[in-house]
């Protein structure tokens, strides 16, 4: 029984009202997210190219669902329970034991994405079928980069798991080989980089933590006239503005990844939405490392990093 | 200079207030905002002083175990930490960025960290790298 059975079985498995999964889009090598009734499971797929986090989507189901996670995906789910946003008990999850995903932009500069009728991983190749004959690429050459830091490759929740468990890892060694350029590279790089940001908001817009109703960033609805009281203008303090220029990019997104502090699970959805193709997983992945080695906090703890009250330093 | 502190209101505004009464000079360029607590100092507030022109930023608070409401100091260092080392990563001079324990009877203690600050702040010169220039 391969994959794909194996994953429509369990969902057939649960007495969910409601299923989540990976749906082939048409026209295109790469699987979209659905939400689908229990009767439509068999629509369902799954490949290295079903790339997106559907911990988001679940937010907005009422009663029984079943879901279908990769390593990350389950992360966040699990975050998203210890932050009260989703309950366990209305919760069916598949768990993936994730062999990595294929970065979609550089898949499209080895082939005409046109012409592949399918996707597998066999080996450490990535098999693809064209419409005329096959075609074997070092899966190593078209992984996401995120993937490669992967420290969750199996679910850390489940009600059933397909595939054998893997190992993650831990390693910072990109955040550390960058901390040791000078100041000035480091903010020369920076600037550059957040200089080409046109502020879509995309990354907090698919990133399964980014759930405030209202965001610092989106305009205040409160109307400041002249007669407006203080009290009123201080009870609405505007943050940041959506001007677009290299400066507030930088606040913008210094502010972004800080309140995903001990909170991001890793899933670069982030980057993959970008338009841009801004580096955001490296900002995130440098918090991880100071939550993880200044604050010792594990993201497997029960309790939520900033719930956690000790004092770190002097 | 500019450089704007966020005092809380139960220790170290009153820390302060008592350099003053005490006729302790500290440096003009320190511009106080009252915080009922440094653990309601959102780091926005920081970076947007360093947009509108701030050269250094400084948190005070009540020593650990004597915030008014118990832990909001704790929160201020976490948030602290982790702003800094952002910064630091991005290659901001993070050294703009002070947090000061301050209680209510060290005024000297808060006239002598603001001189020293003042001269650091000095020595880095004007802040450019957040000033919003239109
Ligand atoms: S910040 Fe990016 S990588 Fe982290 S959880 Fe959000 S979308 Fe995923
Ligand atoms: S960027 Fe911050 S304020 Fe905006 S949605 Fe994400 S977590 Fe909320
Ligand atoms: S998705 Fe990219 S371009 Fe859009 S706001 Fe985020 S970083 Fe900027
Ligand atoms: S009241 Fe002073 S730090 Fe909380």
């Amino acid at each position: 029984m391969n994959e794909i059975e194996k994953i429509k079985d369990a969902l057939k498995s649960s007495n969910a009202e409601k299923i989540v999964a990976f749906v082939r889009k048409e026209s295109e090598p790469r699987e979209v997210l659905k939400v689908l009734s229990p009767n439509e499971v068999d629509k369902i797929s799954f490949s290295p190219l079903s790339l997106n986090n559907p911990a988001k989507l679940l937010m907005q189901i009422n009663g029984k669902v079943a879901v279908v996670a990769k390593g990350c995906d389950s992360m966040a789910i699990r975050q998203l329970i210890k932050e009260g946003k989703l309950k366990r008990e209305n919760l069916f999850i598949v768990g993936i034991s994730c062999k990595g995903v294929v970065d979609y932009r550089k898949l499209a500069k080895f082939v005409n994405l046109s012409e592949v009728n399918d996707v597998e991983l066999n080996g450490n190749d990535l098999v693809l079928k064209l419409k005329n004959g096959e075609k074997r690429i070092p899966f190593l050459e078209v992984v996401d980069e995120n993937c490669l830091y992967c420290g969750h490759p199996t679910p850390v929740i489940y009600d059933v798991l397909i595939g054998e468990p893997r190992e993650g890892k831990r390693d910072f060694s990109d955040i550390e080989q960058f901390e040791r350029l000078s100041r000035e590279e480091r903010w020369n790089y920076w600037i550059s980089q957040f200089e080409r940001c046109i502020r879509c908001h995309a990354c907090r817009s698919v990133c399964p933590l980014c759930y405030c109703e209202e965001c610092m960033v989106d305009p205040s609805n409160l109307a400041v006239s002249p007669m407006s009281t203080p009290e009123e203008k201080a009870s609405y303090p505007r943050i940041l503005g959506k001007t677009v220029n290299a400066r507030d990019n930088t606040i913008y997104h210094l502010l972004r990844v800080l309140h995903h502090a001990g909170r991001c699970v890793g899933c670069g959805e982030c980057e993959r939405a970008c338009p841009m193709e801004l580096p955001l997983r490296m900002l995130e992945r440098k918090l991880e490392k100071v939550v993880v080695e200044i604050f010792g906090y594990d993201l497997n703890e029960d309790i939520p990093f900033f719930s956690k009250l000790d004092i770190v330093g002097d | 200079m500019k450089i704007v502190t966020f005092a809380c209101n139960w220790c170290s505004y009153a820390g302060a207030d008592l350099a003053g009464v005490s006729r302790l000079k500290y440096p003009e360029d320190v511009r106080i905002v009252r915080v009922m607590c440094s653990g309601m100092v959102n780091p926005a507030w920081i970076l947007r002083a360093f947009r509108q022109g701030a050269d250094g930023v400084v948190i005070t608070g009540c020593h650990p175990g004597d915030c008014h409401y118990m832990v909001g100091n704790y929160y201020a260092k976490k948030r602290y930490l982790l702003l800094k080392e952002l910064m630091k990563f991005v290659g901001f001079e993070d050294e703009r960025l002070k947090l000061l324990w301050a209680s209510a009877s060290e005024g000297k203690k808060f006239a002598e960290e603001m001189d020293s600050f003042k001269k650091l702040i000095e020595q880095l010169g004007e802040q450019k790298q957040l000033r919003w220039t239109p």
